[in-house]
């Protein structure tokens, strides 16, 4: 279980994140959503221990987490949004490197560079150094490094960028698998249809406030679940309902310029950071 | 364990670009030794000026040799590579980490040194290096490695590390008892410079390369600043709130 308890970090004036308070279960898969600069990627590279929190803590199984705490750091493994690698070494190495950090025999490092590059596609290239990698090949490979391990926490800040759309289904199938085996998983995206397709539970951050947290089902719920857009001279304009009759009916009203659809995680997105699609 | 995955890491860089390596360690001391001690003959306390320059030379190689292996690196590694936060989020304690750091840029500097005392060998001197000196070497090279991570974690950019270089390398290849003795310095201004490591790694390399005993001094002052930016550098890895 990860506790994230008042969890504040402050850059000279600016507040990124402000007084976070969470609860993520061990075996979840916990989706951390919010704007560009909402705190989101300053929370994870607290809980990798990267940054340091201003105030509060973080707890891993009831043990405080900090640079020092060698014991709860097994656990994790985090998939940055930044290609975190030394640049001129190549696939093999990188993987070396990670499974020596975590004390992995170099039997089982090569095994799992093995099964991990090839599942992955990457056997072809695997002598190749990053800085030649395209996008996309570095972040399969950052995945296969995070993997390695076997962590019990796995934490993703925005792992699918740059990927084409193939790629993100076969990262999402690879996420829900390794998610029954009971990993927990963090994760950050800009992608929301990604967090509703695979989170259990979301927390929306804005201003690195926690504004919203539940399962994508019940925010769309209590938001409405049948959304009207409208165009007007405004630009594009969704309302909200929680019964289809009243949707219907204001469909009806709004003429031609106006469509009924199911609520997503989008629209529950786009209302907490008070956006308006134009 | 964390400290032999580190010197692995160095370990794979140095051998990817022995070349590139070897050569900038070569060039810059070789020129020195060429041009101040064959080029332009002298003495110097009745001796032929060369050997007085190759034991300093042979210090300084090791500093540069030693700072530019950690300065350049780590300051692109947690900048603009990112390649720290692997290390850091991993279970290795990070004091494994930064000993790695240290043991792995000295080494380098002391094959930068190797490279000159292997160059100068064929010319008659008549010095003497030792195991001392290569004790003095490895201290020397660790203390311009423990000051090139405390600076890498305070830059700013990864461009700052020609800048270190220039500030602080720079001045002491030129003053530190390489090229010429600190005592003809003026009074206050000698007893500063003395008191830099260079100086005295050059000093007591020089001592052991005319047959005489490198004295305690030195060794307290390498040990002091090894200390001092060890614990610096340690206390940045574990309590720096932005790394």
């Amino acid at each position: 279980m990860i506790e994230l308890r008042g969890l504040t970090k402050r850059f000279d004036d600016f507040t990124a994140v402000d007084h976070l308070d969470l609860t993520i279960q061990t075996g979840e898969f916990f989706g951390l959503l919010g704007p560009n600069g909402a705190g989101k990627t300053t929370t994870i590279s607290m809980m990798s221990t990267v940054l340091l929190p201003t105030e509060g803590e973080i707890l891993i199984d009831g043990q405080r987490l900090d640079r020092s705490a060698s014991v709860q750091k097994r656990k994790l493994s985090v998939i940055t949004q930044e290609y975190s690698m030394r640049q001129d070494m190549n696939m093999d190495e990188v993987m070396e490197y990670q499974g020596r950090l975590y004390y992995l025999p170099r039997k089982v490092i090569r095994q799992k560079t093995d099964e991990l590059l090839e599942f992955a596609g990457l056997t072809e290239f695997r002598k190749r150094t990053v800085r030649h990698l395209s996008g996309g090949m570095k972040r399969k490979l950052m995945i296969c490094r995070a993997l390695m391990i076997e962590p019990e926490i796995l934490l993703l800040d925005e792992p699918t960028a740059g990927m084409d759309a193939l790629s993100r289904r076969q990262m999402w199938n690879l996420l829900r698998r390794v998610n029954s085996e009971k990993m927990t998983i963090v994760l950050t995206t800009h992608y929301i249809e990604e967090a509703q397709a695979l989170c259990n539970r979301v927390a929306l951050i804005n201003a690195g406030k926690l504004q919203k947290l539940d399962t994508p089902d019940v925010l769309i719920e209590e938001l409405g679940a049948f959304a009207v857009d409208e165009t007007s001279e405004d630009g594009l304009v969704s309302h909200y309902f929680h019964d289809r009759e009243e949707a219907i009916a204001y469909l009806s009203r709004a003429g031609n310029n106006a469509a009924l659809r199911s609520t997503t995680l989008e629209d529950v997105f786009v209302v907490c950071a008070g956006r308006k699609i134009s | 364990m964390g400290i032999i995955t580190v010197l692995w890491e160095k370990w794979v860089e140095f051998r990817r670009d022995f070349y590139k390596i070897t050569v900038a360690a070569m060039i810059s001391p070789l020129m020195y030794l060429i041009i101040f001690g064959m080029g332009i003959q002298t003495t110097s306390h009745g001796e032929p000026y060369l050997h007085f320059l190759i034991p300093g030379v042979v210090a300084m190689a090791t500093m540069t040799g030693s700072f530019s292996a950690i300065a350049q690196n780590m300051s692109v590694q947690r900048l603009y590579e990112k390649a720290l936060d692997q290390v850091m989020v991993s279970p290795t304690p990070l004091w494994q980490f930064i000993l790695g750091q240290v043991l792995g840029g000295s080494l380098r500097g002391m094959y930068a040194g190797g490279i000159i005392l292997l160059l100068t060998s064929p010319i008659r001197t008549d010095l003497t290096f030792n195991a001392v000196s290569l004790l003095i070497m490895l201290l020397n090279g660790m203390v311009f490695s423990t000051i090139a991570l405390v600076l890498s974690f305070l830059a700013k950019s990864y461009t700052d590390a020609p800048r270190f270089t220039a500030y602080i390398i720079t001045p002491m290849s030129f003053l530190c008892n390489t090229f010429f003795s600190t005592e003809q310095m003026p009074a206050g201004f000698r007893q500063a410079v003395s008191l830099l490591p260079l100086s005295q790694a050059s000093g007591m390399i020089r001592a052991i390369s005319n047959g005489e005993a490198p004295g305690v001094f030195g060794f307290v002052v390498l040990l002091a600043y090894l200390a001092v930016f060890g614990l610096i550098s340690v206390l940045f890895i574990y309590r720096k709130k932005n790394l």
